[in-house]
């Protein structure tokens, strides 16, 4: 009983520290990209668990052995006595550039904690905390004309903030090959945009703090066709976050003189609409060690009607599918449990800039390295190379690898030890 | 094997964690394109609100504190004859002479300060009056550019001279022996022997300008040690004659000191005579559009800026960020003897066109209206101030305060300057006030 003590112990430590680093501001961006200037900034599709490495796949997947958080059906496969939980690190390096202009950054952070437990035979349930979306970007040279003469300024926009989704999820099996599931999602953060510019002897500060929160319910349900192939299927409903904004106004004229034109003064922010979304999931055993899925989603942006200065907002493809191939789950040889992961991920993108739709794609791969025979713990490393964007026109092409960490842990409670 | 790979788990982990992102999010240098996304913030230059520009004159001016003596006419085409005379009281640095001494000679002495203004290569003349009044104040305790002391017709020193302004040599006249014997005797034989005897009967001199003199305005130190009159005698020895002298100099010891500058500007436009007292303002719109600066006589320029909070109606919420008026001399109305100075200085006046305060500069140094001449060879010079802090202050305190502000140049009281601006009605040449205004927020 030590051991889960102890364990537990420095999972609420770790819960602590991540509720902090999430409620206190950000100091650092969990990205670092020139499209996070739009919208709610990138969405993440970062997840939980193996599904990084497998393209961001697992609707259909089937799962006794870890949380499976992009399907809440799933929940419901958690094995009696069992507590599952998830930490996770994400490192992104993006190399991003127009047709004059390169520049690299590099961010590392926490991305997410989860758990999962079962709360009666066939009926589970967890809490997963994940970034929804990540603003962090820098744009500098904007060039602006000021009315009522022929001279310009230039303006230089930052932007940084990040919205969290509080996932509560539960999954219900109504036979040995039907399961449903509900989710409900607390989505709130804030997202700090700056512009400033000069102008000879004065200078300006707009920073314009954006407060948003909603709640967003989905639905989901996996299917097993036989032993070796599950269908499943998501809905995320459409919902409108509430937005509040703070503005503080500082200048500089005479050089010298700083004053305070408003601080904190609120001020009404337009909501945000989320889209309606679906999810469509197959998942194979193509023999004992190899296993395949594909998901395709569809986002419709169309119906929320939203714009931004640049573009509109456009429905959105999403294809994706992974495989992965485990020499012998059973083994004793730890090489042959070691988990290999590849997978490949097509965005067409939800936004249209200049009519032009900023697509992308990621290429997966990961190894998972289970920590020990007796449990389901596993700790799984991702890779992937992303890139967004095409240079042609005006918008900007970027590249970016990303690095995932996640120790997919499983306590066992209530279970007597075998040896003692 | 497996607390192996935990512990190893555990260290990245808590390495990644620390190490954080390793660049700044906020240091770029990535221009983005105006595509990709645009400005929030719409900055407006507004240089059509109406600024009145009016000239007022002084009822007089202190120039009993003056820091020089100023000498000189000269005749201007928009001011008149331009003339400066000074009245100053004196005392002797000692009241005992000799009684084998033999009187020589008196000499009045005038050191030049720098100070000129108009044409230096006419001649100047200058006449010495004794003064017959004391120097009394008016009402109050000063002298005015108006204020006059009674003197003799007589002539009792008189010089022509060619101005030589950066000299460091002094100017000599020779005063009537009359003079001089009156002061030896009167020490010599302890006649005098205190100020107070000394000022009964000596009340001072006027050191006038030819009457007829087209010349320059010539300014002179104002010091005990500079401006004297120095009383020369010989005392003879054994084998030789010894020269030695007594200074009567400037009297600083009485309050208020005997001494100003009588500055007057006879016979100036037509529109300049309708100014008859202080609390008159000459709008430039019914002054052929022009306003008018003139030191010692009392002119000076007013500006008001009465639509300030029309600034307001370009929407939405916003600040000022920078404010510059730009007014220009009238081509022509200037040259290398009527000279432009580098800066005016800026006040604040009340409705009775009494200035309240001095407009100070951030930094605290008196604000000025400096003069740019960086285009002068398109004839493209102005004064520019920058009002950015005064208006500030207006728009986020009291829009409808009227304060009016005044171009003065520095030593006003002790300078015959003039400087002729354009008003506001001349479209190429008009004074003109440009705001800069950032609106952060297009809803009101």
């Amino acid at each position: 009983m030590m051991k889960i003590t102890r364990k537990r112990f420095l999972f609420i430590t770790l819960f602590t520290l991540l509720l902090c680093q999430y409620s206190i501001a950000q100091s650092e961006a969990l990205t670092s990209s020139p499209y996070s200037l739009y919208g709610l900034g990138i969405i993440n599709q970062t997840s939980i668990g193996k599904s990084n490495a497998l393209g961001y796949t697992g609707i259909a997947r089937k799962t006794a052995t870890e949380i499976n958080n992009l399907n809440p059906a799933n929940y419901a496969l958690i094995p009696q006595n069992s507590f599952f939980y998830d930490i996770g690190v994400t490192g992104e390096l993006n190399n991003y550039s127009n047709r004059a202009y390169n520049e690299k950054k590099a961010n590392v952070n926490f991305s997410n904690l989860a758990f999962a437990f079962r709360i009666s035979e066939g009926l589970g349930a967890g809490i997963s905390m994940v970034p929804y979306s990540d603003v962090g970007y820098t744009l500098v040279g904007i060039q602006s004309n000021i009315e009522g003469s022929t001279e310009t300024f230039e303006s230089s926009v930052t932007g940084l903030g990040s919205l969290s989704d509080l996932k509560f999820n539960m999954g219900y099996s109504i036979s040995n090959k039907i399961r449903f599931g509900l989710t409900a999602s607390f989505l709130f953060g804030n997202i700090e945009e700056n512009e400033s510019f000069s102008l000879s002897t004065s200078s300006l500060s707009l920073t314009e703090t954006t407060n948003y929160n909603g709640v967003r319910f989905g639905l989901g349900a996996q299917y097993d066709v036989n032993d070796k192939i599950s269908i499943g299927s998501t809905v995320q409903l459409p919902t409108s976050l509430n937005a509040s904004l703070d503005r503080s106004v500082t200048k500089i004229i005479n050089s010298t003189t700083e004053i305070e034109v408003e601080t904190n003064e609120n001020d009404s922010a337009s909501n945000f609409d989320l889209p309606l979304e679906f999810g469509f999931g197959l998942h194979a055993n193509l023999t004992k060690s190899v296993a395949f899925s594909a998901d395709y989603k569809k986002n419709f942006w169309d119906a929320t009607n939203q714009s931004e200065l640049a573009g509109t907002y456009a429905d959105q493809d999403i294809f994706g599918f992974g495989f992965e191939y485990i020499k012998n789950k059973e083994s004793f040889k730890f090489a042959d449990r070691i988990n290999y992961r590849l997978g490949y991920n097509y965005d067409n993108g939800y936004l249209k800039v200049n009519n032009q739709k900023v697509d992308g794609y990621n290429i997966t791969a990961g190894i998972g390295l289970p920590v020990s025979l007796h449990s389901n713990s596993i700790i799984n490393f991702s890779y992937s190379y992303g890139s967004k964007g095409r240079i042609d026109n005006v918008l900007i092409k970027e590249n970016y690898h990303l690095f995932t960490l996640n120790m997919s842990l499983e306590d066992l409670w209530f279970r007597q030890r075998k040896i003692n | 094997m497996t607390y192996k790979v935990r512990l190893l788990g555990l260290l990245v982990f808590i390495g990644l964690a620390v190490s954080c992102s390793t660049d700044s999010y906020n240091t770029s240098d990535f221009i983005a394109g105006d595509a990709f996304t645009s400005s929030n913030i719409r900055v407006v230059l507004v240089d059509t609100m109406t600024v009145e520009v009016s000239t007022i004159k002084f009822d007089s001016i202190n120039t009993g504190s003056s820091s020089r003596v100023l000498i000189g006419q000269y005749v201007d085409p928009i001011f008149g004859t331009v003339r400066s005379a000074n009245y100053s009281g004196f005392l002797p640095n000692s009241y005992y002479i000799s009684t084998d001494a033999k009187y020589d000679s008196i000499v009045l002495f005038l050191k030049y300060d720098g100070y000129y203004y108009n044409d230096t290569t006419k001649t100047n003349s200058i006449q010495v009056k004794r003064l017959i009044e004391n120097f009394n104040p008016d009402e109050d305790d000063y002298f005015y550019n108006t204020s006059t002391v009674a003197s003799n017709d007589e002539i009792i020193g008189t010089l022509s001279y060619s101005p030589r302004p950066q000299s460091t040599d002094s100017l000599q006249i020779k005063l009537s022996d009359n003079l001089g014997i009156e002061f030896f005797n009167n020490l010599q034989n302890k006649v005098i022997t205190n100020t107070a005897e000394f000022t009964s009967k000596f009340k001072g001199l006027s050191i006038q300008p030819g009457n007829e003199d087209n010349g320059s305005v010539i300014g002179f130190e104002k010091s005990t040690s500079t401006f004297f009159m120095r009383l020369y005698y010989s005392t003879a020895e054994e084998t030789d004659i010894v020269q030695s002298y007594t200074d009567i100099s400037l009297n600083s010891t009485d309050s208020p000191n005997p001494f100003f500058n009588q500055i007057s500007a006879e016979n100036p436009i037509s529109y300049l005579q309708e100014l008859t007292n202080g609390e008159m303002s000459l709008s430039s719109s019914k002054s052929n559009n022009q306003s008018y600066i003139q030191s010692g006589t009392g002119y000076a320029t007013t500006i008001e800026l009465p639509y300030l909070k029309t600034i307001k109606n370009i929407g939405g919420q916003g600040t000022l960020l920078k404010a510059a008026l730009k007014i220009k001399p009238v081509l022509g109305s200037y040259n290398d003897f009527l000279m432009l100075r580098d800066y005016l200085t800026v006040y604040q006046v009340d409705s009775n066109n009494d200035i309240t305060q001095q407009l100070n500069a951030t930094d605290g140094s008196a604000l000025s209206a400096l003069l740019n001449t960086a285009n002068q060879e398109y004839n493209d010079v102005f004064y520019e101030i920058s009002l950015t802090s005064y208006i500030e202050n207006i728009l986020t305190t009291d829009l409808n305060s009227n304060n009016t502000l005044l171009l003065i140049p520095e030593n006003y009281s002790a300078t015959v300057d003039r400087f002729i601006l354009n008003g506001t009605n001349n479209t190429n040449y008009k004074t003109v006030l440009e705001l800069t205004y950032a609106v952060y927020d297009e809803n009101n």
